[in-house]
């Protein structure tokens, strides 16, 4: 098994489900605790499901062709991934919504969850815009989740 | 993802099978809708079999609760496994919705 998979990951909706299909596979292959793989696995198909639904929202047929991607490593002591999209510049780790959590059903409003839970779910995040691409760094320590989470 | 719905008057338990993310939460919108539809205010969801919820299923519960409590009843989460339940904390949902061990005691909680 490869320490190394980049997934081209597509536009379409099913396009994150697909993506992480191929993720479970890497994770599984290089036998990471299953605690760890849910975690990681909710943080990227967040951000991929995010660059499917707003990346390109306001496209209007650049020269660009749209791309989105997925870059997965394992080293002796991390999970590594790096998200990448070509749409407009979006910082989610300081732009998304902060949800509040302490309001009713009625007044709860759903924006910012997903990038509110993979905060929470990985240990390292960091943006970076690199040559007209959004660029999201995940590292999550491989030794951080206990043999009870296999 | 597969739900299966069994009715008891107002009440109903739904259970859910499978992963509920982007590629199909508006499927099970429709699912959860289309019970709620049919008279039920109480609404039980059985977690047993479900292996993953994304943001985008979540925001289906919120609706699904916000429908039941309007009906005068309510949402409650059975069975729930350990992951699954870890993302209901981190987001907040504990706090909108009870959790049950069993559907039974679920059920009984609106029955009360």
């Amino acid at each position: 098994m490869e320490d190394r998979l980049d997934i081209e990951v597509g536009l379409h909706r099913d396009a994150p489900r697909k993506a992480m299909e191929r993720f479970e596979q890497f994770a599984l292959g290089h036998n990471l605790p299953m605690g760890l793989i849910f975690k990681f696995q909710l943080a990227l198909d967040e951000l991929l499901t995010n660059a499917v639904s707003y990346a390109f929202e306001d496209d209007k047929g650049d020269e660009v062709e749209p791309s989105i991607s997925l870059a997965l490593a394992v080293t002796d002591s991390t999970l590594e991934a790096t998200v990448e999209d070509n749409g407009r510049p979006f910082n989610p780790l300081r732009d998304a919504p902060v949800p509040d959590l302490s309001l009713s059903a009625e007044d709860r409003r759903v924006g910012g969850l997903g990038i509110h839970l993979t905060k929470a779910f990985v240990q390292t995040l960091s943006y970076e815009r690199v040559d007209g691409r959004n660029r999201l760094n995940l590292v999550q320590p491989i030794g951080a989740h206990s043999e009870e989470q296999r | 993802m597969k739900v299966e719905t069994s009715y008891a008057g107002s009440i109903a338990v739904a259970e859910v099978d499978g992963r509920i993310d982007s590629a199909n939460a508006k499927e099970f919108d429709e699912e959860l809708s289309a019970i709620i539809g049919k008279g039920v205010s109480s609404l039980v969801i059985d977690c047993g079999g479900l292996s993953y919820i994304s943001s985008a299923g979540l925001r289906v519960l919120l609706i699904a609760i916000r429908r039941t409590n309007e009906a005068g009843g309510g949402l409650a989460l059975c069975a729930v496994p350990d992951h699954v339940r870890e993302v209901l904390e981190v987001s907040g949902f504990v706090r909108l919705t009870k959790v049950f061990a069993t559907a039974d005691e679920a059920k009984e909680s609106f029955a009360q």
